[in-house]
């Protein structure tokens, strides 16, 4: 039987290791759902404050390949396409270089051109992500219902 | 520098050289050296802004992992600014930093810039001194971004009153420039400004 360290993904230090303070704090905040404060320790954690993190290895491979216009032009590197570009499609149907669109999404999870998101392999960031998409439909109904009620 | 950042550059800066804001004027780019890694742009100040008439002149440093991350860009005119460091010229702007993205161009870039010069973010400084100005008395800060515009930029208008207090702190030895950072940065009390440079 694995014992309850192991299970919960903990592991015993390393000689000279020390424990990660700040990645417990952030686990504490995230399983207890306090998502303001786990929000600014992660932007205070992060260098350049609130950069988004890499896009999903999954989400990338999943981009669909497709056949550019030859006239058309990739907006990273500027070069338009020719017969043997290797071409990704992103979901808000922006195309680019696959090499071009694969560099960029290592770095940050968002469409060079319109900043759609994809999907990140981030548990922090995508905690935050959610509570914030249902803190906009809140706000949402309750405009909605405020609209109704006195309109 | 990496094939595709200095193949990159070569690109937009046609793009530059060809685009419309170039024949008004508006923005202007000029190469430093042969290997496209430094540039050297040029912004008017925008009209209905206390840096109309006025060109600024920028430093622009391309990465080698250019697109992929911003270029670095700084103001080598000095200029008063809440968002502009009136010591370094270094620039707080998001797109320079966090909110990149890899279809901008120094195009984009300088267009940016011209609209910072045009609607600044106080709450955001990278100026604290002018910052506080901009929010505490706005129209005092306008006259001296105006100000600063004339003697620096070749902007128009360099506010007699201005220059006779700056006239008096040169009388006592004062250095032309530290006499002007000093009075802007007190709000133009000649006193308060000459207690501080002989402090």
């Amino acid at each position: 039987m694995a014992d309850y360290f192991s299970e919960l993904g903990f592991r015993p230090l390393a000689e000279g290791e020390v424990p990660d303070h700040g990645a417990h704090l952030l686990r504490l905040l995230r399983d207890s759902g306090n998502f303001d404060l786990l929000q600014m320790f992660v932007e205070l954690r992060g260098e350049g404050g609130s950069s988004a993190p890499a896009a999903s290895k999954a989400a990338v491979q999943a981009l669909p390949l497709v056949q550019p216009l030859e006239n058309e032009n990739c907006a990273v590197c500027l070069k338009n396409y020719d017969e043997e570009s290797q071409c990704r499609m992103m979901p808000c149907k922006h195309k680019f270089h696959q090499e071009c669109i694969f560099t960029w999404l290592k770095q940050t999870n968002s469409c060079p051109i319109c900043r759609k998101e994809l999907p990140t392999d981030d548990l922090d960031y995508e905690a935050i992500r959610k509570h914030k998409e249902r803190e906009s439909e809140r706000n949402q109904q309750l405009e909605s219902l405020h609209n109704s009620m006195f309109s | 520098m990496a094939n595709i950042a200095a193949q990159r550059i070569k690109r937009e800066f046609r793009e530059v050289v060809t685009s419309e804001e170039v024949q008004r004027c508006a923005i202007k780019l000029e190469l430093v050296n042969d290997s496209f890694t430094e540039l050297r742009g040029e912004i008017g100040g925008p009209p209905d802004t206390p840096y109309e008439g006025a060109n600024y002149v920028l430093e622009i440093k391309v990465p080698e992992t250019y697109p992929f991350n911003p270029p670095k860009v700084r103001f080598v005119t000095k200029i008063w600014h809440p968002n502009i460091s009136s010591v370094t010229g270094a620039i707080c702007l998001d797109i320079l930093k966090d909110q990149w993205a890899a279809a901008m161009t120094l195009r984009t870039v300088l267009l940016s810039l011209q609209a910072l010069l045009a609607a600044a973010e106080p709450d955001d400084p990278q100026d604290a001194v002018v910052a506080r100005q901009y929010k505490e008395k706005n129209d005092l800060f306008r006259l001296t971004a105006r100000h600063w515009g004339a003697a620096y930029a070749g902007g128009p208008d360099r506010n007699s009153d201005f220059e006779n207090k700056i006239r008096r702190l040169l009388d006592m030895g004062v250095e032309e420039h530290k006499a002007r950072v000093a009075l802007s940065s007190y709000d133009w009390d000649l006193e308060r400004a000459t207690e501080q440079l002989f402090s």
